[in-house]
């Protein structure tokens, strides 16, 4: 009993790492402009995958990990928000720090567009991440953030309309990825 | 819906929205309606090149190490869980055996008899085989007293010829078992400590036996003999001859 016990605790191991190689990238992404900040990032993801590892056994389908994982990083991040509900000063939407210097103009691009995704209302960014870093369908996208298809490409829409009309309006940028 | 068809009557405005809602939508519908009209078609890989873009500006570093520490941090949570399990174990195991000293006491102090005679008549039939009448007198009154100072008593002269005594556990109590030799049989005293659990009964008997009990400050005295004793003489020797230091 105690060498199968051994052996499921070995096997269990062996999924956890293959969970965390595969997907730590995109639940780091997808923490990250959830929250903005990449400390704060780092701990959601060491929490969800804390709590993945607890759940692991309630994984049945593998293809269905990175969805199980990020409804885990919501719920984190929900929490996250009841804990620091008072504490006004937490987080300015707009701030977003750069750990790059601005080397090259493709690094300027990425600073001046990362403003505005952060801008934007989370109920645009939030399903825009999920499709464009998460490559989730739009059902998918409906199922994790449990509204209706619709609801989501509409919001899809708004949200790369409002990032398209930014970068029309603003020729030094375009100006400097074109030229 | 024939796709074809609806292409045809999709507007340009459906078809924006639908592209702006997914970019790289490869639904029949769609991939029609770019095929019939370039414009759709520059439209589209206009927000191709707007996603590729929004990509990469958020596709934001990951810390190097971030996945070694997840794996650590999980190896070093998991272990904390089996020390706790193990702790855990421990104390069930502890809380096992104390349940089962418990159970253990209580089953040597609880009685299975509700009263002393049951329990005296009981004892001495298990024993019967074990002495006979015939047997020679081989305990003397000094050695009796060695065994009677636990129970704080002494008797002051022979009640009998003795043949036996030893302590015993009578129902669970650390009492003196002695068997002296009587007219026909041999006849039983026990000297057991007063106890709560066992009912006191002075006279009883059953087919072959009676008995009778004395009670004194801490102890009783139990005599049980074949119905031909006189037990009344044994037990009034008795009561004469010993004697309780306080």
């Amino acid at each position: 009993m105690s060498a199968q016990v051994s052996y499921n605790m070995a096997t269990k191991q062996v999924r956890y790492e293959a969970l965390v190689k595969a997907l730590h990238g995109d639940l780091f992404r997808y923490a990250y402009w959830l929250c903005h900040d990449k400390h704060v990032a780092e701990d959601l993801v060491q929490e969800t995958f804390l709590r993945a590892w607890r759940a692991l056994d309630s994984l049945k389908d593998e293809k269905a990990a990175k969805s199980w994982l990020i409804t885990i990083l919501r719920r984190e991040n929900a929490r996250r928000f009841e804990r620091k509900r008072f504490d006004m000063s937490e987080y300015d939407e707009a701030v977003i720090t750069d750990n790059h210097s601005a080397s090259n103009e493709q690094e300027i691009e990425n600073q001046w567009l990362r403003e505005k995704i952060a801008k934007m209302p989370e109920e645009y960014r939030e399903p825009l991440v999920l499709q464009v870093i998460g490559g989730f369908s739009g059902e998918e996208i409906a199922k994790l953030l449990d509204l209706n298809k619709n609801t989501v490409m509409t919001r899809l829409f708004r949200a790369r309309n409002q990032l398209k009309e930014a970068l029309d309006d603003e020729p030094k940028v375009r100006g400097q990825n074109n030229g | 819906m024939n796709p074809k068809l609806e292409a045809r009557t999709m507007d340009d405005l459906q078809f924006r929205r639908r592209i702006y809602a997914d970019p790289n939508t490869r639904e029949e519908d769609m991939l029609a309606a770019m095929n019939e009209d370039p414009a759709k078609q520059k439209f589209t890989q206009e927000l191709e090149d707007l996603d590729s873009r929004l990509f990469k500006a958020m596709n934001v570093d990951i810390p190097d190490d971030l996945s070694d520490k997840l794996i650590l941090r999980q190896t070093l949570a998991s272990h904390q869980q089996q020390k706790r399990k193990s702790r855990v174990r421990l104390a069930l195991a502890a809380s096992v055996a104390f349940a089962m000293g418990l159970t253990f006491n209580f089953m040597q102090v609880s009685s299975a008899y509700s009263n002393l005679g049951d329990y005296a008549i009981a004892h001495v039939n298990h024993e019967k085989d074990y002495f006979s009448n015939s047997a020679p007198a081989n305990v003397s009154l000094s050695a009796l007293n060695t065994k009677m100072a636990a129970f704080n008593g002494t008797f002051t002269s022979d009640v009998g010829k003795l043949l036996f005594a030893d302590y015993c556990r009578f129902d669970g109590m650390k009492s003196l078992h002695l068997v002296f030799q009587g007219e026909t049989s041999t006849v039983t005293v026990f000297v057991v400590p007063r106890n709560e659990e066992l009912e006191y009964s002075a006279n009883f008997s059953n087919d072959e036996l009676i008995g009778n009990s004395q009670q004194f400050k801490n102890s009783n005295i139990i005599v049980v003999g074949d119905k031909n004793e006189p037990l009344q003489k044994w037990q009034r020797t008795i009561g004469e001859n010993v004697r309780w230091s306080i």
